[in-house]
């Protein structure tokens, strides 16, 4: 196209300076002008050439003029200069205006691909644009929203409330939520709502003011959240199974006892009412042993229908004592054979933690058990078990178990408590995983260590409550 | 009834020991109780017709006893008593050379009659009940001796089945052929017959 205009712009010159003369050269200049301007170097070159010869096929009727000439070159030169740096400059504009579209299109791909909706307002909160995502969100279409005011979106009380906190916002410049994002809750075309993580971002632009707000759908999260948790309770439910699975054989031991009891006495005293001594006093106290008997099975089997039953799992404050005491009754089921001397050291003070009772114990049944095997493998005369409580740093409560075993090979102890590690002929592994999963959603902390007596020290944390450490403050 | 024989009781839970008194005491027979084996091993009554004793205890347990007082020269028949799912340890206290052993919770009849055989077992003929009892061993098929062998163990119906490559089924109606060839009354007897009979497991 710059050489057919140029080619225009010589003829007409040629053709004026056919009937001027004088300021062919000028004309001539405008061409290069005209070549330069609308298609740069090449065709200003070629204007230029062109004019030249034509002025020296001129100047052969006319004379060769110099003055003339030089202007003309001159002049070339400036118009050839000029008309490029306005080509150049035409191009970069080009070339700009290219840049931003293909800049918008990719912001629009990225903005359809992010998780997140995207709704802008002005400052009146009126609707300046709704992303697609954000139209799968609240099923309206962009139509239905942008120039609308955005407490459409939001249910009661917000929905009333929207524009004063705008208003607030313009008056004070406090921000409430600007740079902080929170969850919120959004209305969708249907009036059902939706939980939302809003995060809104400021922006001024030519005297306007723009809010930006990125939505992000927490229904699907609140519910893997919610799944998660439950499956991991279950988890933790169904392991207490396998703890007391593996105790069975001393539970149903410890179960015998008892019944062999009241078996004796019921029928020893059936022998004597038989030849007529029911009324004596030894019947009788028999009988009442008998019936003392049926109190100790069923203390027992109550404590393990407490150790199975789901509830507790809440959290609540919980004397650390009374929790080692309880399990450690459970857990010491049938260790009295194995001549292990039991020991307790719990801390005077009676620190209390924030804990689920239920889980703390499983916690510390799993570590005595552990302990009281390996003990079945040390001497006779060296099974001893420390159960120990202290107030620690960091208003924690540290809860150990030590024994007098054989200790941890090397190879088990990085990997102690990942799950399916086990050092066990019929272990599954998962016991001390469990314990961990534990004692970190109670934020708190579980390890081994070497015993300096021999064996092993397992200990963890659990935050105290504190309630707990102002009663301590205020005695 | 008892010729001022006494029945020695060893346990470490009282409310067995004080209960085993009671009965025992009831049906006519002197009782002497012991905490521990070695409370009982530190002073054995020169009159000891017979000892029933729980094989698990703190310290010294059922079978060290019955090898402890073997040893000494000491005869009486020893009835142990054991735990659900103790069958290895009572197949050891037979071995050993128990009189019989009692599974917990026994009834009170099981006990009073163990006891009172017991009591006159020194005038049974020891090698005619093995004798007999490797008899009775010697009418079972190779699969039903396996079986036996395996329940002597202490080995579950499940367990059996699978090693033996045959189905759970199976193994009852093996175990039901082996209990009536043993002539066993019960799962007791079975054990003591077959230990008497010299089967290894």
């Amino acid at each position: 196209m710059a050489y057919g205009l140029t080619a225009a712009a010589f003829a007409g010159a040629l053709i004026l300076s056919l009937h001027t003369g004088d300021a062919a050269y000028l004309f001539f200049a405008l061409v290069v002008l005209v070549g330069s301007a609308t298609g740069g170097a090449g065709p200003a070159v070629l204007a230029a050439l062109a004019g030249a010869s034509a002025l020296a096929a001129l100047s052969r009727d006319t004379g060769w003029d110099m003055v003339h000439f030089a202007g003309f070159l001159a002049l070339s030169l400036l118009s050839g200069v000029c008309g490029a740096a306005k080509y150049r400059n035409r191009r970069t504009m080009e070339g700009a205006l290219r840049d931003v579209r293909a800049h918008e299109a990719h912001l629009q791909s990225i903005l359809k691909s992010v998780p997140e909706a995207m709704i802008v307002i002005d400052e009146k909160g009126l609707v300046r644009s709704f992303s697609s995502t954000a139209e799968r969100m609240f099923g309206y279409e962009a139509g239905e929203v942008v120039g609308k005011n955005v407490s459409m979106l939001m249910p009661p009380p917000e929905h009333e409330r929207h524009n004063s906190y705008l208003e607030r916002y313009r008056r004070t410049g406090e921000a409430h939520i600007i740079g902080v994002g929170r969850v919120v809750t959004g209305r969708r075309k249907d009036g059902s709502t939706v939980p939302i993580e809003l995060a809104v971002g400021e922006m001024r632009s030519n005297g306007y003011h723009f809010f930006t707000g990125f939505l992000r759908d927490l229904t699907e999260r609140q519910e893997t959240e919610t799944r998660l948790q439950e499956l991991q309770s279950e988890l933790v439910h169904m392991s207490r199974f396998t703890a007391l699975g593996e105790m069975s054989s001393a539970l149903a031991h410890e179960l015998n006892q008892p019944l062999s009891a009241i078996g004796n006495y019921l029928g020893g005293a059936r022998l004597r009412m038989e030849r007529g001594q029911g009324n004596d006093p030894a019947t009788i106290e028999a009988l009442g042993k008998a019936a003392e008997q049926t109190r100790r099975a069923g203390e027992i089997i109550q404590r393990i229908r407490d150790f199975i039953a789901r509830r507790e799992i809440e959290k609540r404050s919980e004397s650390v004592s009374k929790l080692v005491n309880e399990a450690s009754t459970l857990a010491l089921i049938g260790a009295k054979p194995l001549g292990i001397h039991v020991r307790q050291d719990l801390a005077p003070e009676a620190p209390t933690v924030f804990a689920s009772g239920v889980q703390i114990q499983q916690v510390l049944v799993n570590l005595i058990r552990n302990a009281i095997e390996a003990l079945e493998e040390s001497d006779p005369g060296r099974r001893d078990l420390m159960i120990s409580t202290r107030r620690a740093e960091h208003d924690t409560v540290e809860i150990s178990v030590a024994d007098t075993g054989p200790g941890l090979a090397e190879n088990v102890q990085d990997r102690l408590f990942q799950p399916f590690v086990s050092t066990k002929d019929a272990g599954m592994g998962v016991g001390l995983s469990i314990c961990r999963t534990i004692v970190e959603a109670h934020g708190g902390a579980i390890w081994a260590e070497r015993n300096e007596a021999g064996g092993t020290i397992f200990r963890f944390t659990l935050p105290a409550t504190a309630a707990a450490a102002k009663a301590e403050t205020a005695t | 009834m008892t010729d001022g024989a006494i029945v020695c009781v060893i346990d470490d839970d009282e409310a067995v020991r004080d209960s085993l008194d009671f009965l025992l005491g009831a049906a006519g027979f002197d009782v002497r109780l012991h905490a521990s084996a070695e409370d009982f091993l530190s002073d054995i009554p020169a009159e000891c017709g017979c000892v029933v004793t729980d094989v698990r205890m703190p310290g010294m347990d059922g079978v060290t006893l019955i090898q402890t007082l073997r040893q000494r020269g000491c005869t009486a028949p020893v009835i142990v008593m054991t735990g659900h799912g103790d069958v290895p340890l009572a197949v050891a206290a037979m071995k050993a050379g128990a009189a019989d052993f009692l599974q917990k919770p026994y009834s009170d009849q099981a006990i009073l009659d163990t006891v009172r055989t017991a009591l006159g077992t020194e005038t049974v003929n020891l090698s005619d009940a093995q004798k007999e009892a490797r008899a009775r061993l010697a009418q079972l098929s190779g699969r039903e001796a396996q079986v036996l062998e395996r329940l002597v163990n202490g080995d579950a119906n499940k367990v059996i089945a699978q090693d033996l490559g045959l189905s759970p089924r199976t193994v009852e109606v093996y175990r039901a052929n082996v209990m009536t060839k043993m002539q066993a009354g019960s799962f007791a007897e079975l054990v003591r017959l077959a230990v008497y009979g010299g089967l290894e497991p």
